[in-house]
């Protein structure tokens, strides 16, 4: 039997019906029609399908969607701002050749934003680790470490968050 | 892949977790971070009827510490808050340790250190260093609460001695002995989103002497079905004098008691190996801290 | 056109497609939804071999939101990359050859349903015996077989001679042979295989979507699986999430959903989870090589001899062109005189293997570069002096034929070394760290059709209008590497305008024109070639025209930066946008077309003058190379291999975007490195594997990045269109034996087989040590 649930995505407030066992990115994906996380694996491996809830990256493939109500939940699509501007993140993927077949994109994006959220001069290390549990197998992952790193440089000097 | 349909309830207090408990039993699973809970489901190995959604309950989480009482840590506590606790990290440094090292970001944004010891999968990270630094566990049922160490908590793969209508609620950690320092480490193949092949925690405490041992606790995780608390090295050490010759025979005596088996991830003997190799590092490791405090 | 001029070929301009992809606006096919969708599930085989008794679906078809189930029997007609060897099926018939092969599909209204569907389906089998290893295949092929065509479980096997190896053997003053074994690996690109079909009862057309990276061959199987007329077929490729190889071929995927959507007559899309990614495969092979090879008293090669059994697993597909590869790879980068190879594709009751990047090189590779490394130890000097005075310089042709018309594989080695500090570092590190040392090439496209005709390999068509501009169509697939970029940078620069200027029609069998697909590194230079030659067509054209308009003649005309200028009177110019207003509102559209055919080249034994078979494989208008250098550092207590440092230096000619060959590369050693050190799949002993996730199936995370420091080193190949080679499959070659090298220059121990795993190390330590 479904269930009315609100969810607060990107800050716009949607209705959707669900069954409790349907999962956030299945909901994100089909009944929001928001396609830009992604399933890779759905068993949790991956991290094509993070997206950030409150502010902090989980794995929407082993999350249940009636169990995010009343939490913000922030998918690629919301990083965007209203002006059309990139997140600092977004560009700098962008201008570093961080963004080959673009799978791991969308999730790695929010995984980096939320890093820098919490602190935009992270070394490279602590990089490494934050990005670790993203797949991407094209890139190699060092054009992606330094358009972090880079993006962290521009948001600690603009006060972008 | 998809889950079994199931019903799904969202209490907002302990009460109510424990009313629904009591009616419902094992038909129940509770629903925490739901990381190693949902992909049993996904995989089919498990289809409950009802998921009690306790991840609001705010009797459940937190992190409290009371200088020369201990800490208490709510068992819907994340493993990234106990990973980013400046308390956890200064009192009980084992524990910082294994929680940074479980899974990946988002893993630990999720999963829950009570989650960790229910799921008792031999390979779990927490509860090594947890039963090294004398953690108990308190269920709470209708009926009321008990204590238990948590090495008589976790009792087998995937087993433990929650009854019918318990739940765990919180972990205490006693208040850490002077010149006493715990330290975790693993062997994996890869540096993230690991399974261990062997995990392993020292606490170990230290006479006014900075030499001599008081007390050791060595415990291993992935060599047995359950986290093995090591009768041996304690045996070997206890009141006596640290020395590279004693932690050669101590991390020797440590491969011989684990049981470890031959699976995807490694070979038996392989992992008997490196037992040693860790209990050698570790007893190091948490000397030299020992020293310091 | 030299290389000083380019402007557009050689900047690092951002991928096209980038800004889409960083927004989440880049559609795959899963995103996408049509009216009436409806989803397609495949059930799946228990067993690694077994006759199929009966299956009954009745159950299936009766349950509530089910709307179609077809089974094997409803398309018999075998499909297969290899025309020569096609032996697949969109769904088994009569027998399955691996567990997990399709054996049934369910089209219902949402996922759940089907996949629900899917349990209800019976099916009875009657188990055979299964073959899981090469030579187990081989020896018991009178009592097991896993092809009724193939008497002794061998696809194919093939013999090449070249020159006279026994007799330059019984000379040569360095004689070494060993054998290597290479592992189970996986593609494990991030999307899983997804296509959408649409087909109309009303006109009997097929749209299929689908995340692939062959159209054109897609298209073609497509019309031979349902029996369909090629024109009433079109192939449209989403934005595909990485192929590597694995998407090289048609797949359940696209015939499920296709015969799916006919049988229903609504669009149906099939989704592959991860482990059905696994099962589907099409790997590398796993390789048991036996290499020997035979140098003079000065330390130049003189022979070599390689035997390969390919574990094939339980269908052709790539496999005949991989094997004939690997016997092709042992030519190059060193002069060989004399060679003889012996490759044989055995059959076994596993998911099939096929292509994956550098198909056919990485195996013999391995052998080969760590023999060198073992036989310069032999005749005391470095691993570096030896290879540089075998290696090749362009205008090489090996004695199977092949032509080198350019090379800096000598340069790709001097650079490394100089960079990395090799030889102050090897052989003199302390115990447990070790530097490693090895090169390798790669082509640039291919010989082979993969259709049994001579037509062009890449048609480009390219058209100029006032509405669009520039538009440039070709069916080549972008998989992420980056060609969409690639091709309108150099058609910006064939054209004289701006790389943003100009927009790619691509991957669509009905917009784009011909091109055989992404796979072998083939779609820059062929693309390139096809794109001057529809760029001269077009610049004859407007040049006609800006003669007139700025009074000059049409051939004393140059075109760039947006403006035809006289070559003598510079001033004499005009905008590339009024010429071609003039030329449309005077004759009309304008449209260039050029193709692209590599040289037709033999497979023969050029010291003997007769043909070899298979030979004509391994061919390539050109050639790229690279060096690589890797310094480990082994933790002797765990076996654990820790890698500190890569450096690299890579041939791949102009780079037409340097910053998308600085990701190629750095991919490739992050890719190749999975296979040496974590990766594999593993089977239970009825051959169910055991870790089809990524969870235990473990590629390479952010943590594993090493330092890389990466050259391309200063080339350009004249003979190439814009001076460009290869660069995606390149890289991955030199991997797996430098860190083979590495470690033996750490703990003295040379591994012949991978991955590399911590135990493994630990358990040679310890023979080493007791053995001492």
């Amino acid at each position: 039997m479904k269930q009315l649930i609100a969810l607060n995505i990107n800050d716009n407030v949607y209705e959707v019906p669900v069954d409790p066992r349907d999962l956030l990115v299945d909901v994100i994906r089909k009944k929001v029609g928001l396609t830009g996380t992604k399933k890779g694996c759905g068993l949790g491996d991956c991290g094509a399908c993070t997206v950030l809830i409150d502010g902090s990256p989980v794995l929407s493939c082993i999350t249940l969607a009636i169990a995010c109500q009343g939490k913000k939940i922030t998918t690629i699509e919301g990083l965007v701002e209203n002006s059309g501007r990139l997140h600092p993140v977004q560009q700098s993927f962008i201008d570093h050749g961080a963004v080959q077949c673009g799978f791991c994109t969308p999730g790695m994006i929010l995984t980096a934003k939320a890093l820098l959220d919490r602190s935009s001069r992270p070394t490279l290390e602590e990089i490494k680790r934050g990005i670790s549990g993203n797949i991407c197998r094209c890139t190699g992952y060092k054009k992606i470490v330094e358009a972090i790193s880079a993006a962290g440089e521009t948001i600690s000097q603009e006060g972008v968050k | 892949m998809f889950l079994n349909h199931f019903n799904y309830f969202a209490p907002q207090s302990a009460a109510e977790v424990l009313d629904l408990l009591g009616r419902l039993g094992s038909r129940a699973k509770m629903l925490a971070g739901g990381t190693d809970l949902l992909v049993l489901m996904k995989d089919k190995v498990l289809a409950p009827e009802y998921l009690i959604d306790i991840a609001n309950i705010a009797e459940f989480k937190g992190i409290a510490y009371e200088p020369g009482k201990g800490a208490v840590i709510g068992a819907a506590t994340k493993i990234a808050e106990i990973e980013h606790s400046a308390i956890i990290r200064e009192k009980y440094f084992a524990l910082h340790q294994a929680a940074g090292a479980l899974g990946s970001v988002q893993i630990r944004n999720m999963a829950t250190i009570g989650g960790n010891s229910c799921n008792a999968s031999p390979a779990a990270e927490t509860p090594t260093p947890l039963v090294a630094l004398g953690a108990e566990v308190v269920l709470a049922s209708l009926t009321g609460e008990r204590k238990l160490p948590l090495e008589q908590f976790i009792l087998d793969n995937r087993k433990t001695a929650l009854a019918e209508g318990e739940i765990l609620t919180k972990f205490i950690l006693p208040e850490p002995a002077p010149r006493s320092a715990g330290r975790y480490s693993y062997i994996g193949l890869r540096d993230a989103m690991e399974i261990d092949a062997v995990n392993m925690a020292v606490n170990l405490v230290l006479e006014e002497d900075d030499l001599t041992l008081k007390d050791l606790k060595l415990v291993m995780g992935s060599v047995a079905p359950r986290p093995l608390v090591s009768v041996e090295v304690p045996g070997l050490l206890s009141g006596r004098e640290f020395s590279d010759t004693l932690v050669h025979e101590a991390s020797r005596a440590a491969s011989g008691e684990a049981t470890p088996i031959s699976d995807i991830r490694a070979s038996a003997e392989y992992r008997q190996e490196v037992v040693a190799v860790l209990a050698r590092r570790l007893l190091y490791e948490a000397f030299a801290a020992a020293k310091e405090v | 056109m030299g290389r000083q001029n380019h402007t557009e070929v050689g900047r690092s301009v951002p991928r096209l497609d980038a800004p889409e992809k960083v927004k989440g606006e880049a559609i795959y096919t899963d995103d996408m939804v049509l009216p009436r969708m409806v989803y397609g599930k495949i059930k799946r085989s228990p067993y690694a071999h077994a006759l199929i008794k009966s299956i009954d679906y009745s159950n299936a078809l009766a349950m509530p939101g089910v709307l179609a189930v077809i089974t094997g029997d409803e398309a018999p007609n075998k499909w297969g990359i290899v025309p020569q060897a096609a032996n697949e099926v969109a769904l088994a018939l009569d027998k399955v050859r691996f567990c997990g092969e399709g054996v049934a599909a369910v089209a219902a209204v949402d996922e759940e349903t089907a996949e629900a569907a899917l349990d209800l389906i019976e099916v009875e089998y009657e188990p055979l015996p299964v073959l899981l290893d090469p030579f187990e295949s081989m020896d018991r092929a009178g009592e097991v077989l896993i092809h009724e065509d193939a008497p002794d479980n061998i696809l194919h096997t093939g013999e090449q001679l070249f020159g006279d190896p026994d007799q330059a053997f019984a000379g040569c003053a360095y004689v070494l042979e060993r054998e290597f074994h290479t592992s189970y690996v996986n593609h494990a690109f991030l999307e899983p295989h997804s296509s959408l079909a649409s087909f109309d009862p009303q006109s009997g057309k097929l749209h299929l979507w689908s995340s692939n990276q062959v159209p054109h061959y897609l298209h073609r199987q497509l019309s031979i699986v349902l029996e369909l007329p090629m024109n009433k077929i079109r192939v449209t490729l989403p934005t595909v999430g990485g192929g590597f190889g694995g998407k090289g071929e048609a797949g359940p995927t696209d015939f499920c959903a296709a015969l799916l959507s006919r049988k229903t007559g609504r669009p149906v899309k099939v989704t592959f989870e991860r482990n059905e990614v696994f099962f589907t495969n099409k790997g590398r092979h796993p390789c048991h090589m036996k290499m020997k090879i035979g140098l003079d008293k000065d330390g130049y090669i003189q022979a070599v001899d390689f035997d390969n059994v390919l574990d094939g697993g339980a269908y052709s597909g790539w496999g005949m062109v991989v094997m004939f590869y690997t016997a092709s790879m042992i030519h190059l980068p060193y002069r060989v005189p004399n060679a003889r190879a012996r490759v044989r594709r055995v059959y076994t009751n596993k998911p099939t293997c096929g292509a994956m990047r550098g198909l056919g090189g990485v195996q013999p590779r391995f052998a080969m570069e760590c023999m060198l490394d073992e036989m310069a130890e032999m005749i005391g000097i470095s691993p570096y002096e030896l290879k540089l005075k075998n290696a090749v310089e362009s205008g090489y042709r090996s004695v199977s034929n092949l032509y080198v018309p350019h090379s800096e594989y000598k340069k790709c080695l001097q650079t490394a070394v100089e960079k990395s500090g090799y030889l102050d570092k090897h052989g003199k590190l302390p115990y447990g760290k070790g530097i490693g040392l090895a090169g390798g090439y790669y082509i640039s496209g291919t010989a082979y059709t993969l259709y049994q005709s001579y037509k062009p390999h890449t048609t480009v068509l390219i058209r100029i209008d006032t509405e669009g501009g520039v538009t440039v169509h070709c069916a080549a697939a972008d998989i992420g590497q980056g060609c969409n970029t690639v091709i309108a940078q150099m058609a910006a620069e064939a054209l004289g305008v701006h790389y943003e200027d100009v927009h790619v029609v691509s991957g669509d069998t009905e917009l784009g024109t011909f091109d055989l697909g992404s796979f072998a590194s083939r779609v820059t230079y062929g693309s390139g070639v096809a794109i001057k030659e529809a760029a001269a067509e077009i610049n004859q054209k407007l040049k006609e025209v800006a003669a007139g308009m700025t009074g000059c003649r049409a051939d004393q005309l140059v075109v760039k930066d947006r403006r035809f200028y006289s070559v003598f009177e510079p001033r004499k110019a005009v905008e590339w946008e009024k010429v071609v207003d003039v030329y449309t509102n005077s004759v009309g559209t304008l449209t260039g077309i050029g193709h692209f055919s590599p040289p037709r080249l033999k497979g023969i034994d050029l010291a003997r003058g007769e043909r070899v078979q298979g030979a004509n494989i391994g061919h390539s208008p050109t050639f790229g190379f690279s060096c690589q250098i890797w310094e480990v550092d082994v933790d002797l207590e765990t076996g654990k291999i820790r890698v500190d440092r890569v450096t690299e230096a890579g041939d791949c000619g102009q780079p037409v975007n340097p910053m998308s060959v600085e990701g190629q590369v750095e991919g490739s050693i992050l890719f190749a490195m999975g296979q040496a050190l974590f990766e594999e799949m593993k089977l239970d002993p009825e051959g169910k594997m055991i870790n089809p996730t990524l969870h235990d199936y473990k590629v390479p995370t952010a943590m594993e990045l090493p330092e890389i420091n990466a050259t391309i080193v200063d080339s350009y190949d004249p003979t190439a269109p814009f001076g460009v080679k290869e660069s995606g499959e390149g890289p991955v070659q030199p991997t797996i034996p430098a860190i083979v090298n590495a470690v033996y220059d750490a703990i003295g121990i040379r591994f012949t087989d991978l991955p590399l795993t911590p135990e493994k190390v630990l358990k040679a330590l310890k023979e080493k040590k007791a053995a001492e």
